[in-house]
């Protein structure tokens, strides 16, 4: 090993320096602290619980509650559905924005990423205007239509996660088209080329060329919408606040209420823990499939 | 292209931008409403042509005092862009240009830090705050923010620095630049329009957040998402005034935005996409 490499890692270490204290500081420390919460009673509602430990205790109350279940089922619909249903769109809509180039192209594409641009909680609040029963868009359109619509659905469980999912499809669609749309642009010509000569239709060229050519960004979009999708807080919150019943009770408003509504600090954490672990899953998997990939070409 | 080609060509046109129209409705909608009185707002059929009053504005920003939330906003993204971007700028470089042991790992930890939902940091963090008194402070809410960002700004940053030929930096250290020189003087002016969409984004990232805000901060350092749900009242809502923050909220990111298109899928899909 010559001088020279070793010098070479001390300066990549001095440029890391700052990130490495400033993340184990904001972000390693309170993990860590949050994993020795969970085996503890912390609890604001019993004086002096903070000291108590329980070991596993709040890990197999987890496991048990039903309610952690029912978030975590809810959560599992509304990123499937949303997820999947913002990759169909966002096809569509990538290969429309696709067909158009130049300034046109630059002004379509700049209308379609409004949506994303708005923050998650106004989102929520404008869902909850269109859908006023007294004065929103929503009821004066069931009216002029004579629609049999419940004109409140956000008052029943199953259409309040549907109102829900809509939200994050009006959201996040735009993202999808983007990616795809990068992806498109940076197809090379060729293959599209060889096809023609050799006469294959519009339907064959999509599915023998251009899903193949983009299925990595299709892939790498799919798991980031899928984590930001698990992450739903904001809107859920503004729009129906988990209810009715908790038909809407997505797993990071059911933690939020056992820390802060009910003060059940450790058990709150233990929760945390176990989001954590899942998501790092999904780290892994991101980790595996797309960015080793990326660094193989 | 033959008149037919043309034709249809147009009519998807028409329609794709109808379709668009019709999808960002729900925006509009907000919008106008930010204009209308209260009488006009709750109109039925909605109304479509009205005389904009900017009462709504008037009442929330100097009646309710949200322009100190509006100000709060301000410092806090702007604190977390400047400490993201000091730490996250050459720790991007780093990636970019040096091979280190254990920076694999590091790469790693921060597309975790990127996973990471946000309650999972915000509860310990609100403890850690309670115990050092750094609840409902700037400094609370701008370390917890960047804790966010510092990884966006390495993962996006990295791309950009990847992109300057090598052998700009080589050629400047045979001439005697040390490594921090070549990083100030060359890589950091030669990615500056990358910094700069960087930048916006670290702000947009802060500016939208609303549930590690809501947590971390109390009524002096409150952001203007986390103000904006005390407009919904047991007595009522204000409909007209939440329309007017909303707006308030969202016109400068729309704005940032348009400026950086360009790197608007790059910084979304940070460390997805080369």
């Amino acid at each position: 090993m010559s001088l020279k490499v070793d010098y070479k890692q001390k300066t990549a270490l001095m440029f890391h320096m700052p990130a490495i204290v400033l993340l184990t500081l904001i972000t390693m420390v309170p993990l860590i602290y949050n994993i020795r919460i969970s085996f503890y009673d912390f609890s604001l509602t019993r004086a002096g619980s903070r000291d108590i430990f329980v070991g596993l205790e709040n890990y197999k109350m987890i496991l048990s509650d039903h309610e952690f279940w029912n978030s975590m089922w809810v959560t599992a619909k509304f990123v499937i559905t949303s997820t999947f249903i913002q990759l169909v769109l966002g096809v569509v809509i990538a290969l429309m924005l696709n067909y158009y180039s130049g300034a046109l192209n630059r002004l379509l594409a700049s209308l379609i990423m409004i949506p994303m641009m708005v923050a998650p909680l106004v989102v929520g609040l404008m869902y909850s205007f269109i859908l006023n029963p007294q004065f929103g868009l929503y009821s004066f359109l069931v009216d002029l239509f004579h629609l049999n619509l419940s004109k409140t659905p956000l008052s029943a469980g199953g259409s309040a996660l549907l109102v829900l999912i809509l939200t994050d499809i009006w959201e996040w669609t735009p993202f999808m088209a983007l990616m795809i749309l990068a992806a498109l642009k940076a197809a090379p010509i060729e293959p599209y080329e060889a096809a023609l000569i050799d006469g294959a239709n519009r339907s064959q060229i999509f599915f023998r060329i251009t899903i193949p050519l983009i299925r990595p960004v299709i892939a790498a979009s799919i798991i980031l919408r899928g984590v930001e999708a698990c992450k739903v807080f904001d809107k859920a919150f503004i729009l129906t606040g988990g209810g009715p019943g908790n038909s809407t009770e997505v797993i990071d408003l059911f933690t939020y209420r056992e820390a802060f509504v009910n003060y059940n600090f450790s058990y709150a954490a233990a929760l945390c823990v176990v989001l954590f672990i899942i998501m790092l899953i999904f780290g892994i998997l991101y980790w595996n499939f797309i960015i080793r990939k990326q660094s193989n070409d | 292209m033959t008149k037919k080609a043309l034709a249809i060509r147009r009519t998807v046109l028409i329609i794709f931008i109808l379709f668009i129209f019709i999808y960002l409705i729900p925006y509009f909608w907000l919008i106008s409403t930010s204009f209308k009185t209260r009488v006009e707002a709750f109109s039925i059929p909605p109304k479509l042509i009205f005389k904009p009053t900017m009462e709504n504005y008037r009442m929330v920003f100097i009646e309710k005092n949200f322009n100190k939330n509006l100000l709060n906003s301000i410092i806090v993204a702007f604190f977390v862009t400047s400490i993201s971007l000091t730490v996250g700028l050459p720790s991007a470089y780093a990636f970019s240009r040096f091979c280190m042991k254990g920076d694999k790992i590091l790469f790693f930890y921060l597309l975790g830090t990127r996973f990471t939902p946000v309650i999972v940091l915000s509860l310990p963090l609100y403890f850690i705050m309670a115990d050092l008194k750094l609840l409902n402070s700037f400094l609370g809410i701008i370390l917890a923010h960047s804790a966010f960002n510092i990884a966006f700004v390495v993962w996006m940053m990295k791309g950009f620095f990847d992109t300057i030929p090598k052998e700009i930096d080589e050629s400047a250290r045979v001439d005697g630049c040390s490594w921090f020189g070549s990083f100030f003087r060359i890589a950091i002016p030669l990615a500056a329009h990358g910094i700069a969409a960087t930048s916006i984004f670290c702000v947009i990232n802060s500016w939208n957040e609303f549930l590690m805000a809501f947590i971390l901060t109390g009524y002096k350092t409150a952001t203007l998402p986390v103000a904006l749900p005390g407009l919904m009242t047991p007595q009522g809502t204000f409909w007209g005034q939440i329309a007017a923050v909303g707006s308030v909220i969202t016109i400068p990111v729309l704005i940032f935005a348009f400026i950086v298109q360009k790197y608007m899928v790059q910084g979304m899909s940070a460390g997805a996409i080369k």
